[in-house]
Order: C-alpha cells, then sequence, then structure tokens
C-alpha cells in the first residue's frame, strides 16, 4: 500500500469522527470566534481610547533647534513614563529627514520633530514648534505619547508656563480667542494651583496608573488632555501598507495561533484516543505502513487547522476588517508554515505522552505560555525586554508565527522579504524536527512496544 | 504431543515463541502450530499468556523469541505489512469506532486490510451480514449494545478473508444470544474452509468448537489435541475438559 494513500485513508477516517464531535468543533471552530470576538470588542473600547495596559510607545526626536532649553525638553522626554524614547544617548542623534524616511518605511510610527525657533518661541511665551509624524495606525501609542510630551513639556518648563495651558485648554473648549488673553491674565494669579494639578497627573503616569479614570470627569477631557501641547501632526502611513486596523489584526492572529495550537493538538491526541479505545491495534495489525498511522494524524491536523484558520480569519475579514487578502500569496506561505509547525507541535506532544490526560495536562500549560511569551496575546515585542527575555520570547513557536503574520498585516511585507524568510524558515524547521522526533517516539512507543 | 492433525497440512509453525514484560516471562517458549482449515482453541485462564500469543502471531508485537513459518516460509508480521495482511485480528477488547456506524466502520476497516474501493463494499456488505447488523448498518457504534459490538468487532477482523484469523475471547461478557450468533459465525467460517486460531477460557465453548485444544498456564503449553486425545493422555478417559485441565495444571479454571 502506498504511504500517501494510506495517511490518506487514515486521515479521511480522523476527519470524518472530528466532525461527528461536537464539543470538539465547537471548541475548534467557535471558540476562537468567540475569542476573537472578546478580544476585539476590549481592545477597541480600551486601547482605542487611551493608553491602558502598555508602559512605554516608542518615539523618535530629532533636536533641529539645538538650544539649551531643546536639549532640556528632550531630556524631559526621555524620562516621560510613557514614551521610550530613540535614539538612545550614545547613539547618532537623528535628523528630521531621516525620522521622515524612517516613518514612511513603516520602521517607527512616531517622530517628534523640535522645530528650529524652539527656545525663542518659548522665550516669547508662545507655545513652541513641535512636529509629530505618525502613523495613523497606531492610535494606542499616539495617545501615550501625546501624554508623555505634555508631561515632558511640563516638566522641563516649569510651571511659569501654566497660563499657556490654561489658554490652549479653553481654545480646546471653543472659547472665542479674545477671551484668551483675559483669562491668561487671571491665570497667571492661580498658576500654582493649575501647576499642583499637573503634578498630580504626572505622577499618577510614573506611578502607572493610567489617565482613563480621569477622563469620565468631563466630554473628551483625555482627548483635550493629549492635546494641550499643540503640534503640527502629519499622519504618514507606510508605503504599501494595507488599510487595517493594528490592534484588529494582532489580535485576530493572536487568538487564531493559540486556537491553531489547541485544536491541532487535539487531533493528535486522537492517537492516544486509539490507543486507549483499542483501536490502535486493528490499525497496528492492518496492511498500513506503520508511518501512515502517524502521518495520516499529522494529514487530518493540517488540513483541520487550515479549516480552523480559514474560518477565523473569515470572521476576522468580515467583523474587523482586517485585511487578510492583500497579498494572497503571503497568506498562503504564512499559513501553510504556520500549520505545518503547529501540526508538528500536535503530533510530537501525541507521540510523547503516554495518555491523553498527560497530553492534554502538558500542551496546555506550553500553549499558554507560548501564546503570552511569544505574543500572541499581547504585542510584546513593543515592550522594552531585557535580552534573556527577547530570547526565551523567541524560542516559542508562537512568536515566529505571529512574526510572519504581523510582518504581512503591519508592514506589508512579502513572504519572500528576508525577515519574513527567517520566521517561515524558523517554523518548517521547528516542523521538521517535530515530526521527525515524533515518528521515532512513534517507532519507539506504538510500533516496537504495542 | 501437539502433533498436528495428519489430515491437514500445515498453516502457521509456531516455534519456541517467547515473549517478556521486563524481566518477566509472559509466554515461555511455546510452539505449536495450526493446520488448514482447523479451528486450534488456546483455552486457558487469565493471564495464561493467550493474548501475548496472539499479539506476535497477528503482528502487533515483536516476539523476544521464537520463529514463524507461514505456508512453509519465514514469517514475520511485525515488520512486514504484506505478511499481516495474511491474518486477521479480532482483539479481545472491542476495537471500534463508537461515533462511526457499522458500516463505516467496517469500510474503513476494509480499506486498510488492503481492499480497493469496490471490494471494501463487497467485504463490509459481507461482514454487515456475518454479524447480523445489516439492518443497523446506518447507526452509530455507540447506539449498540454489548453483544451487538462484538459481533461488528468479530466482522471487523475478518473483512479481507485472511488465511488466518485470529480471535483473543470473542465471547467475553457476551449475552447468550449474541454469544450464540458468535458460535454460529465462527462455524460458518469454519464450514467455508477457514484456518481459526482462537483464545478463551470457557471450557465448554472450547470443547465445542474447537478441533484441537491447546491447553495453556503460566505462559506454557502444557498438551495440544483432540479434546479426547487430551483426556485419554491425562489418563482419563472420557472425562470432560475441566477435569483434565484440573489434572494438568493442579488448578480450576476460573470463571469458567
Ligand atoms: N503490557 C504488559 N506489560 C506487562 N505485563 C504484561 C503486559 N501484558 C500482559 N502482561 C502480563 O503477561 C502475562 C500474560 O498476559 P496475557 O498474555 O494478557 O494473558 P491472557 O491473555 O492469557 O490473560 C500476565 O501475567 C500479564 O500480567
Ligand atoms: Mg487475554
Amino acid at each position: 500500500m502506498n504511504s500517501l494513500h494510506a495517511a490518506w485513508i487514515v486521515a479521511k477516517k480522523d476527519l470524518l469522527l472530528a466532525l461527528r464531535d461536537r464539543t470538539g468543533l465547537l471548541l475548534g471552530f467557535l471558540l476562537p470566534i468567540v475569542l476573537v470576538g472578546a478580544f476585539g470588542f476590549i481592545f477597541k473600547v480600551s486601547f482605542g481610547q487611551d493608553g491602558g495596559g502598555m508602559d512605554r510607545a516608542t518615539l523618535w526626536v530629532a533636536d533641529e533647534d539645538g538650544t539649551d532649553a531643546s536639549r532640556a525638553f528632550v531630556a524631559a522626554l526621555r524620562d516621560a513614563a510613557t514614551i521610550r524614547l530613540r535614539p538612545e544617548p550614545g547613539d547618532e542623534p537623528a535628523t528630521a529627514d531621516a525620522l521622515r524616511t524612517k516613518v514612511e518605511a513603516g520602521d517607527a510610527h512616531h517622530a517628534l520633530i523640535v522645530e528650529k525657533g524652539f527656545a525663542e518661541a518659548l522665550t516669547a511665551e508662545r507655545f513652541p514648534p513641535l512636529s509629530m509624524l505618525r502613523d495613523p495606525d497606531r492610535q494606542v501609542e499616539s495617545q501615550m505619547i501625546s501624554i508623555g510630551v505634555m508631561s515632558a513639556f511640563f516638566a522641563s518648563q516649569g510651571p511659569g508656563l501654566s497660563h499657556l495651558f490654561t489658554a490652549r485648554a479653553l481654545e480646546l473648549a471653543g472659547l472665542p480667542p479674545e477671551w484668551h488673553d483675559r483669562v491668561v491674565a487671571i491665570s497667571k494669579t492661580f498658576s500654582t494651583t493649575i501647576g499642583g494639578l499637573f503634578d498630580e497627573k504626572d505622577r499618577a503616569a510614573t506611578d502607572g496608573t493610567t489617565t482613563a479614570s480621569d477622563a469620565k470627569d468631563g466630554p473628551d477631557f483625555g482627548s483635550m488632555f493629549s492635546q494641550l501641547v499643540p503640534m503640527t501632526t502629519t499622519d504618514v502611513r507606510p508605503s504599501g501598507r494595507p488599510q487595517i486596523s493594528y490592534w484588529m489584526a494582532q489580535t485576530v492572529c493572536g487568538n487564531a495561533i493559540m486556537m491553531l495550537m489547541f485544536g491541532l493538538v487535539a487531533c493528535g491526541q486522537t492517537l492516544l484516543r486509539e490507543r486507549e479505545d483499542g483501536t490502535l491495534s486493528r490499525l497496528l495489525t492492518s496492511r498500513l505502513p506503520r508511518s501512515s498511522i502517524l502521518w495520516g494524524k499529522a494529514l487530518m491536523a493540517a488540513l483541520m487547522g487550515a479549516a480552523q484558520l480559514f474560518v477565523v480569519f473569515a470572521f476576522g475579514s468580515l467583523v474587523f476588517q482586517v485585511n487578510f487578502l492583500a497579498d494572497p500569496s503571503t497568506l498562503f506561505v504564512v499559513s501553510a508554515a504556520t500549520i505545518f509547525a503547529i501540526t508538528g507541535f500536535g503530533i510530537v506532544v501525541a507521540a510523547w505522552a503516554k495518555t491523553q490526560k498527560q497530553a492534554e495536562g502538558l500542551s496546555t500549560v506550553i500553549i499558554l505560555v507560548m501564546s503570552a511569551l511569544g505574543g500572541a496575546w499581547f504585542p510584546i515585542q513593543m515592550v522594552d525586554l531585557p535580552l534573556a527575555a527577547q530570547v526565551v520570547t523567541r524560542c516559542t513557536l508562537t512568536h515566529w508565527a505571529m512574526s510572519s503574520y504581523q510582518g504581512m498585516l503591519w508592514h506589508a511585507k512579502p513572504w519572500t522579504d528576508a525577515s519574513m524568510l527567517t520566521s517561515i524558515g524558523v517554523l518548517v524547521a521547528f516542523g521538521a524536527l517535530a515530526l521527525t522526533t515524533a515518528h521515532v517516539l512513534f517507532v519507539k512507543r506504538y510500533v516496537r512496544a504495542a | 504431543m501437539g502433533a498436528t492433525h495428519p489430515a491437514m497440512e500445515t498453516l502457521l509453525q509456531v516455534s519456541d515463541l517467547l515473549v517478556r514484560y521486563g524481566d518477566r516471562v509472559a509466554v515461555g517458549a511455546i510452539s505449536f502450530d495450526i493446520g488448514r482449515g482447523e479451528i486450534l482453541g488456546l483455552l486457558g485462564p487469565n493471564g495464561a499468556g493467550k493474548t501475548s500469543t496472539i499479539s506476535c502471531i497477528s503482528g502487533l508485537r515483536e516476539p523476544d523469541g521464537g520463529r514463524f513459518a507461514f505456508d512453509g516460509a519465514a514469517f514475520s508480521p511485525n515488520s512486514d505489512a504484506n505478511a499481516r495482511a495474511r491474518i486477521g485480528l479480532v482483539p479481545q477488547s472491542l476495537a471500534l469506532y463508537d461515533e462511526l456506524s457499522a458500516d463505516e466502520n467496517l469500510l474503513f476497516f476494509a480499506r486498510i486490510a488492503g481492499l480497493g474501493r469496490a471490494d471494501a463494499r463487497i467485504a463490509a456488505d459481507r461482514g454487515l451480514e456475518l454479524s447480523g447488523l445489516t439492518d443497523r448498518r446506518r447507526d452509530r457504534v455507540s447506539t449498540f449494545s454489548g453483544g451487538m459490538k462484538r459481533r461488528l468487532n468479530l466482522a471487523a477482523g475478518d473483512l479481507h478473508q485472511p488465511a488466518l484469523l485470529v480471535l483473543d475471547e470473542p465471547t467475553v461478557g457476551v449475552d447468550p444470544q449474541s454469544r450464540q450468533h458468535i458460535f454460529d459465525a465462527l462455524e460458518r467460517l469454519k464450514a467455508e474452509g477457514r484456518s481459526l486460531l482462537y483464545t478463551t477460557h470457557y471450557m465448554e465453548e472450547a470443547e465445542r468448537l474447537c478441533d484441537r485444544i491447546a491447553i495453556m498456564d503460566e505462559g506454557r503449553i502444557l498438551d495440544v489435541g483432540p479434546a479426547t486425545a487430551l483426556a485419554e493422555r491425562a489418563g482419563l478417559p472420557g472425562a470432560n475438559l475441566e477435569t483434565v485441565f484440573l489434572k494438568l495444571t493442579g488448578k480450576q479454571l476460573r470463571d469458567a
């Protein structure tokens, strides 16, 4: 009997069994949709409006003014609790042009240019010229950076300029400009009071608590607050980037990959179930080449995985407008590599485990840990991680799967891009290694000592 | 002792079969043979080594020692898929997919026995008929009674009509009606000239069905022959198997 044909006979039977397993189908297909829906909703509601949950957003800065005042401001930016400032102090300072190129290429999502005339404006008690280049899809970081810029501005200038904030707040509240001068005159008197208010804000941000709750006090105070320091903001969407919601892509892919792991481990477990139910003895004494039993399971897992991804991605496209089909060939290659790797994971767990319970217990822990570390729940690459932690995240399957989907969806990279090829290569290598190991274990545990 | 029935040519020759689990010897270098068209009963209490013996013959286990010859040629079912195809196994524990129908189970098992699509269809129909489940063919096995499952379990091992059908306690835990059905099925296979190796720990069953009986205990075969010959050799002419077994092993057969 031809091995592939034999594997297909086994896989067909397993697919039929899977279709009959209602609970399994619900877990495999409905749960990912529920999760994607729930997380998507949470991201939309909370992350869409303030910076809750993430500690720092990366901001690139170029100081075109080069005065003591501008340098103090940059130093304060570096200290801002919500900002991770680049370039680092030791690195070569960036120029406005270089930052523009960076944002256009998608290598930076926010860049602040401290324009010439910064110190002059401050001396004249005017808001200084600041330009922000930002990727409009990174709203979460926008909020965090605005807050950071505001607090840095205040920290570097002290309470002496608080009347400027008052005027700005009035302007944002919709009061006519004629009022400004009068109110500013009055507010100078109260500057210490208002200074106290900002001190409090600043402390709150340093404590890691967000300002979200303050926003409930008045109509959209949160967004007003973050616009207190006026900036010329230019939206730069990296060329070729599909119009996607960054967060939606993250949540759809993250949950899809986590659920794919659960789903394919369940497929692999049918091997243990066959042993516990006794049907394996028939397979082992049949005409089937022995390995086709294992390859049949792998084939079935891969097909179920493809179906599962299809369903979740279709849901993500329809409900959250994630454009998975922008580059069909990359979608295909990335998904095939992901399915291959995760199939290997499911099959090796099954071949290693002695009982279904053991497989379930072990795989649940591994899947949850890999999902958390590999960025399936949260885009962990945005967080400042120490080197050791970066190494750990790179040891997870999820990291490489997420990287390849993020590369495709966020940066519109084709699968032939070098960084994409790296991720895809790691996935394929992992899958091959896992399947080889599974085969060795299978021969040892099932064929030799049935 | 243990000579093949003179009228039959030898189908399977087992020589010095040894099975160990760790240090423990489950089957201690036993030898016996099965003639073409014969029903050989392997009779022994639980733990005698019957299942271990059958696992090696059907290819599930690699023996720790000994040789097989099938039709006179060396035979290694554990490593050779084509060799396995000459044996049909009816495992001691039910081995069916509960969530598939009777028909789907038989079709799948026929396919993995190496039958093409059309032949598998014919074999499945024959199996349904053999197990008396033709009118329940579309029902899932999970809805079947224990006896019905036993019957289907038997049919599933015989789909490719192997030269030798090996049955491991096919009537264990079965209601009298299904048991009768299984006896009838086995007699029918015998009438068709098929060879059967059949383990049981039920005396009357062995006496009724088997041409020859091998009495097994603690991994050894104590004697092989037709029931009457066993009694004579034990010096108890005309005695029933139970008495012979007691004489040979010094113990009662549990569950008999
Ligand atoms: N997988 C196994 N591991 C260890 N010991 C086993 C295993 N299978 C059977 N045995 C032991 O081998 C002996 C023979 O068992 P078995 O062949 O199942 O006997 P029977 O089928 O006659 O009841 C028993 O003592 C049993 O406990
Ligand atoms: Mg047994």
